[in-house]
């Protein structure tokens, strides 16, 4: 039950932040289904791979495709949709916590916490990274330019 | 032919582009190729997140340099659809340094969503990452008014000072204050669903999110000062839940 909950708010987070960024019309909708998609991705993810991190890994990996498709769609940067798309899996609750624990001094459990929150944020900005690569080959060798040039 | 003028407002594009969002790759592309469809020789353009310098080689042999220095951003991602449209239009049909400056000034005038509509997005942000997180009713009811409350305090105490960190320090300070306080009388349930719920609108996604881009697509210096500026505003966030815990004494349950 909590996992529909989760995907409903995932889509009306993204919603609020895509508002906050200005984005308007159509775009909107993609933007809002992206975060939606992430977090819909992560718990799918939860069924086959073997660790959270490899979860936040694939999940931005499909999230920055789907950016990268629908700037494509929409004629627009493709940091539009991804900026929104990708909040639900920013790790909020993993910073509360490491900060919370640095202030009351349990430095045990804020080592812990901390390298959590870290490696998250590296999970998130590897599968961002791989991806964009991955798309920028992709797109290039579709481009006409490129094709011309070959011959 | 490539003006002093024409080139001024060029960069006025490339300026506009960064601040409203756009990755350094993008700004430096767009001037470059604004810069060769206007005939010029050679384009060189650097641009981290607080500068963009141009310096080109005109074909009559001159060499013509601009700088400008950005000192605030606003994320604003339809501006950019526009300006990208502009830059493209711009590219195909070189036009007069005249159309550049009106087309410029009508993107500037283009219209943010109105407060009320900013007000309600940020409790709904608010509550929904509340919810997200695990929180109950009441949580989310707490958390959203103060979502609201926050948007309140981030519009006047920018009226203060613009200064990230402080706004950032100050902000996590009223929703640690005001989420302990309100846990407290009894209204809300946990504290830490609803200080997660407003921390999810502090944190720096796209500070984050831009410097990842601009480190793949080579630009290492400007994704690293990006990064940095990231984990900076996570430490003043940090900060001022920190001096909630100097003033209610102790820990947050």
């Amino acid at each position: 039950m909590i996992h529909t909950y989760q995907i409903i708010t995932a889509f009306m987070g993204s919603l609020g932040f895509s508002i906050l960024f200005n984005i308007k019309g159509r775009k909107i909708g993609y933007a809002a289904l992206g975060g939606m998609l992430a977090w819909v991705i992560y718990l799918l993810g939860g069924f086959w791979l073997s660790g959270e991190m490899m979860q936040y890994f694939v999940s931005a990996i499909i999230v920055t495709f789907y950016s990268e498709i629908c700037a494509r769609i929409e004629k627009t940067p493709a940091t539009t949709f991804l900026t929104a798309a990708i909040i639900p899996l920013v790790p909020g609750r993993a910073l509360y916590y490491t900060m919370s624990y640095a202030i009351d001094g349990k430095f045990g459990e804020f080592a812990e916490y901390g390298s959590y929150t870290v490696s998250i944020a590296v999970a998130i900005a590897a599968g961002i990274m791989v991806a964009s690569s991955l798309a920028r080959v992709f797109f290039a060798l579709r481009s006409y330019e490129y094709r011309h040039h070959l011959m | 032919m490539l003006t002093k003028e024409l080139l001024s407002y060029i960069l006025d594009i490339g300026e506009q582009m960064l601040v409203s969002g756009a990755e350094v790759n993008r700004v430096e592309d767009s001037i470059s190729r604004i810069c060769k469809a206007y005939d010029a020789k050679r384009v060189d353009v650097f641009t981290i997140t607080s500068s963009i310098v141009v310096s080109i080689h005109l074909k009559s042999g001159n060499n013509l340099t601009q700088t400008r220095r950005i000192l605030k951003y606003s994320t604003d991602f339809d501006k950019l659809d526009r300006l990208n449209n502009l830059s493209y239009h711009v590219c195909a049909h070189t036009p007069e340094a005249e159309y550049i400056r009106n087309e410029i000034e009508k993107i500037g005038t283009t219209r943010m969503y109105g407060p009320v509509v900013q007000y309600l997005v940020y409790g709904m942000i608010a509550g929904s990452f509340t919810i997200f997180y695990g929180g109950d009713l009441n949580d989310v009811a707490v958390s959203a008014v103060i979502g609201m409350i926050l948007k309140l305090a981030i519009t006047f105490i920018q009226r203060v000072d613009k200064n990230v960190f402080f706004v950032n320090i100050l902000c996590s300070f009223v929703v640690g204050m005001l989420g302990f306080l309100l846990v407290r009388i009894g209204i809300g349930h946990s504290f830490d669903k609803i200080a997660i719920g407003n921390i999810m609108l502090l944190i720096p996604g796209l500070a984050l999110t831009n410097s990842i881009r601009d480190i793949i697509s080579g630009d290492t210096i400007a994704g690293l000062l990006r990064l940095s500026e990231a984990i900076l505003v996570a430490l003043s966030i940090s900060f001022g839940f920190g001096l909630v815990s100097v003033f209610v004494g102790g820990m947050f349950k």
